[in-house]
């Protein structure tokens, strides 16, 4: 058991959060200015046919992963420390819910990507 | 001549006498070069000899005389009162560092850091040889091998990083940011072989993992020391070490040069 002392979740949970925090950082603005402002203005034009032809390859994995659970993670474990520093909760309960939200999250993300 | 004199509140405290902490009102008089230090210097000199708190070498070199000034903290001798309001209204005030037990007056007790220096090892662990036998040459470091640590070995250890740190005031268990950031120091030493004996401590939940990067702590060092920058690199070795464990069983290995 000896390769199991000292182990602890938080490196995971930290993990995820920077993977998260580079996504949040480079994905989701671009997915925001993309899909929130420059297709509803009609600066760009995107057909849905092709857009769901993406969606169904390797394209809307990584969408997926990138734009949806790994920033759901970097959310769910802001605000965990958050809660923290407020000092509400802290403890396993507010852990499990905040990365339980996300797991949920992602769960389905990638199940509607499997199922599409 | 004219003289200027500036309202100082200093916490006072005396645990035989005092319930809880007070604030006392002095005025001191200041030019340009007064600093914090010289303000308290003047006070137990000319206005209250009781007046306790510590200091050394009125250079930041000590690191003795870390005081709140206004709620951040300070170096008492690198802080002046020419850079606060000038209207005698608004005193300045100075407390002892936050987050830590008062002794006295604006004296603190700096064990409760000290021991998490301590438990970190902050000095370079040999391969068990005699370094006295060895020629000069066998410690020599190149340039590059310097700059690796050479900003974490400003530390002074005065402990303002420690009254800066939200999570230290909420769990004092924590290795704390001047304990890490030395820690890493002596991790990224290419004469060090300590690094598996400092990693059980900084992988624990008190250790790095503790750290929510608000990086207060970087921001008062009065050394330039970037606390933060090694807490966090030091997740990414934790995070490192641990897979090396879970796959290995064994802890990671110091760097070998």
């Amino acid at each position: 058991m000896s390769r199991l002392r000292g182990l602890h979740f938080e490196p995971l949970w930290w993990s995820l959060f920077s993977a998260g925090g580079v996504c949040f950082a480079v994905f989701v603005p671009a997915v925001a200015l993309v899909f929130g402002v420059l297709v509803p203005l009609g600066v760009i034009e995107v057909s849905f046919v092709e857009l769901v032809g993406w969606y169904q390859g390797i394209w809307g994995l990584i969408f997926t992963g990138a734009v949806l659970c790994l920033p759901a993670f970097h959310a769910a474990h802001r605000i965990r420390h958050g809660l923290h520093d407020l000092k509400l909760g802290g403890g396993s309960t507010s852990a499990f819910i905040c990365y339980g939200v996300a797991a949920v999250f992602s769960f389905t993300a990638l199940w509607a990507w499997f199922t599409f | 001549m004219n003289v200027q004199t500036r309202a100082i509140e200093v916490t006072r405290y005396s645990p035989e006498r005092d319930k809880e902490p007070y604030l006392q009102r002095y005025d001191v008089p200041f030019d340009e070069s007064t600093s914090i230090l010289d303000a308290l210097n003047y006070i137990k000199e000319h206005i209250d000899a009781t007046l306790s708190y510590r200091w050394s070498c009125r250079m930041a070199i000590c690191g003795s005389c870390g005081v709140m000034v206004n709620g951040i903290p300070k170096l008492g001798c690198k802080d002046f009162l020419r850079l606060y309001d000038h209207t005698p209204e608004t005193p300045i005030r100075i407390e002892p560092l936050a987050h830590f037990s008062v002794e006295r007056d604006l004296i603190v007790n700096m064990d409760e850091f000290l021991t998490h220096l301590e438990a970190v090892k902050p000095y370079i662990i040999g391969d068990n040889v005699d370094t006295a036998s060895l020629p000069a040459e066998a410690s020599l470091q190149s340039p590059a091998q310097l700059s690796r640590y050479q900003q974490f070995a400003n530390c002074i250890n005065c402990g303002l990083c420690y009254a800066a740190c939200p999570q230290f005031g909420l769990n004092p268990e924590f290795v704390g940011p001047g304990a890490i950031a030395l820690a890493h120091r002596y991790n990224l030493d290419s004469r060090d072989h300590g690094k598996t004996e400092r990693m059980p401590l900084l992988n624990s939940k008190n250790g790095v993992w503790s750290c929510t990067f608000v990086g207060f702590c970087s921001d008062v060092c009065p050394k330039g020391v970037d606390p933060a920058a090694a807490v966090n690199q030091g997740k990414v070795d934790s995070a490192k070490s641990m897979l090396i464990q879970l796959f290995k069983g064994s802890q990671l290995q110091g760097e070998h040069q």
